[in-house]
């Protein structure tokens, strides 16, 4: 396993933001899926290197980041994108980039110059490389955060919320990025969007209030909501979550009455019952 | 149509680049024009040559012009990646210059008007300096700090560069603010080993916390310490000989610290890394 954390804990203050979270994560992306403040940007920050738990084990790569060494090899080899990436507004989109390569040890200014333009192509940058970050538009700027994570082609990408704020081109554009990442190393990312975990992940971990709910594969996810989703001319008070659909018809989450018409089940509606039920037993599969 | 050839020695010469000038030039006017002489050198080209050189060519065509400052600082030496590094340090941006500059400026209007006032400026000194160094690595001001984080580069060599970088853009600021003060022009100097002693202690600090923190226990003892003295009108206390020589150790031994620690000591940049 490249990503093996165990009973992570990690604390602000009085708020717990991790509590005894378990994750494994190999080749392939996996994503962590869960509402606000529930802890997946602290444990994407604990697998960047960012930050220690406060107890647990964490190991990266094979190896242990709470050891200096290590943790330098590790960084060596790893890409992350944060939440809020920030930029040098002032560099254009190769200066940026370039200056990222040089934190990440690249050295050799020729080699690193034709690693900034390999990225710089793979993320359809090229038209814009000399033009300032601060002419770029939101999606254009996620690129370039995509962009600097993927330098040295890494073997472990840690990518936080990284389609929010694009519209659903360019959502699609860096699904086939990220996907393209996930063939050849292990992409763990963080996503309010069941869409995105459905089209992109290979297992997902469902986080709420820093404790894991569940693990496994998005088919598995679904699965568990398979017979309790109906469809229905009115809206059902025994359902979680009920809402009206394009074509009238109310879609109900939750225990069905006797009878109901039954509809296959989404990635969605497993994620809302698994929200809705935060008492029900934590799955690992 | 061209009816000589380039006879083979000076093919081969041409192709590993060891001819003169002039036999160069003639080669290549002539290869211009003569598919046969193309024909002939090409199995005498070393490939990889050949390549490392258009390589090269693209790389200087296609990289962008540095910008002006660091091209200021490459042919004052510096390296190119270095220089890169000190043109992302926040503190260096002209706002917060201009508002060390600012805040200097109205110190010294007010040292002018009370004698008490110009003490406190000497102590206030180091401290343009010092913030520099922490807001730097400050998470508010610079805005690749999570990146930086989880990059490899070492946060001793990244601390030194901003370190230096900072250091020698606001000593100027705060030295030409010292000149403009009323009396004695050893005023303008005498906060200087102060300075270099308190970044150096707060750079030893970087082990042990974040740069901000290290900043604000050095400049607090530093406040108070010198305020009383400085009010109480013993600037020799903190700005005499015997004191600059303290200043001098206290910067030397900080140095010599971090040089002996470069390769093991592990600097806190961010809150755990």
């Amino acid at each position: 396993m490249t990503v093996r954390v165990r009973s992570a804990t990690k604390s602000f203050g009085r708020t717990t933001a991790l509590d005894g979270v378990d994750l494994d994560a190999g080749q392939g992306v996996t994503g962590l899926l869960g509402p606000n403040g529930a802890g997946k940007t602290t444990l994407l920050r604990i697998i960047a290197t960012v930050l220690a738990p406060d107890r647990g084990a964490v190991s990266l790569l094979g190896r242990d980041p709470a050891r200096p060494d290590d943790r330098t090899r590790i960084r060596e080899r790893l890409g992350y994108l944060p939440q809020d990436a920030g930029f040098h507004r002032g560099f254009t989109v190769f200066e940026f980039i370039d200056y990222v390569a040089i934190l990440k040890q690249m050295t050799d200014r020729r080699a690193r110059h034709d690693e900034v333009r390999r990225v710089i192509t793979l993320t359809g940058l090229a038209s814009v490389s000399a033009k300032r970050i601060r002419a770029l538009s939101g999606g254009m700027r996620r690129r370039v955060g995509l962009a600097q994570a993927l330098l040295g082609d890494p073997d472990l990408l840690v990518l936080d919320e990284p389609t929010v704020g694009l519209d659903p081109e360019q959502r699609l554009r860096f699904r086939e990025m990220i996907s393209r990442a996930g063939e050849g190393c292990t992409v763990v990312l963080s996503s309010h969007q069941t869409e995105d975990i459905a089209a992109l992940c290979t297992r997902v971990a469902v986080f709420h209030q820093g404790r894991v709910r569940f693990t496994g594969t998005p088919n598995e996810l679904t699965a568990r909501a398979a017979g309790r989703v109906w469809a229905d001319a009115q809206r059902s008070a025994a359902a979680l979550a009920a809402w009206r659909t394009g074509d009238g018809v109310y879609r109900n989450v939750g225990d069905p009455p006797p009878g109901a018409e039954l509809v296959p089940p989404t990635l969605e509606d497993a994620y809302l019952l698994l929200m809705g039920e935060p008492d029900l037993e934590v799955t690992h599969s | 149509m061209t009816v000589w050839h380039l006879d083979p020695e000076a093919i081969r010469r041409y192709a590993r680049g060891a001819a003169p000038p002039g036999l160069a030039a003639s080669a290549e006017a002539h290869l211009m024009r003569c598919a046969t002489c193309r024909d002939a050198i090409a199995s005498h080209v070393d490939t990889r040559r050949v390549e490392a050189i258009w390589h090269e060519v693209v790389d200087r065509v296609d990289a962008p012009r540095p910008s002006w400052p660091e091209r200021m600082l490459a042919r004052l030496g510096v390296g190119e990646a270095t220089a890169r590094l000190v043109a992302a340090t926040p503190t260096l941006r002209g706002p917060w210059l201009l508002g060390i500059a600012g805040v200097l400026a109205l110190a010294v209007w007010a040292a002018q008007v009370d004698e008490r006032l110009l003490r406190m400026l000497l102590v206030a000194a180091p401290l343009g300096p010092l913030a520099g160094v922490a807001v730097a690595f400050a998470g508010g001001l610079d805005p690749t700090r999570e990146i930086g984080l989880a990059a490899p580069y070492p946060g001793l060599r990244l601390l030194l560069i901003r370190t230096a970088a900072v250091l020698a853009v606001t000593v100027p600021i705060v030295a030409a603010a010292g000149l403009a003060l009323p009396g004695s022009h050893w005023l303008a100097a005498a906060w200087l080993l102060p300075t270099a002693a308190l970044t150096c202690t707060a750079l030893a600090l970087m082990a042990r916390m974040t740069p901000v923190v290290a900043v604000a226990v050095v400049a607090a003892a530093w406040v108070l310490v010198a305020t009383p003295t400085a009010m109480a009108g013993h600037l020799d206390l903190a700005f005499g000989v015997g004191a600059q020589i303290f200043w001098l150790a206290v910067a030397v031994g900080g140095g010599l610290w971090l040089a002996v620690t470069r390769n093991t000591v592990t600097i806190k940049l961010g809150r755990s890394a």
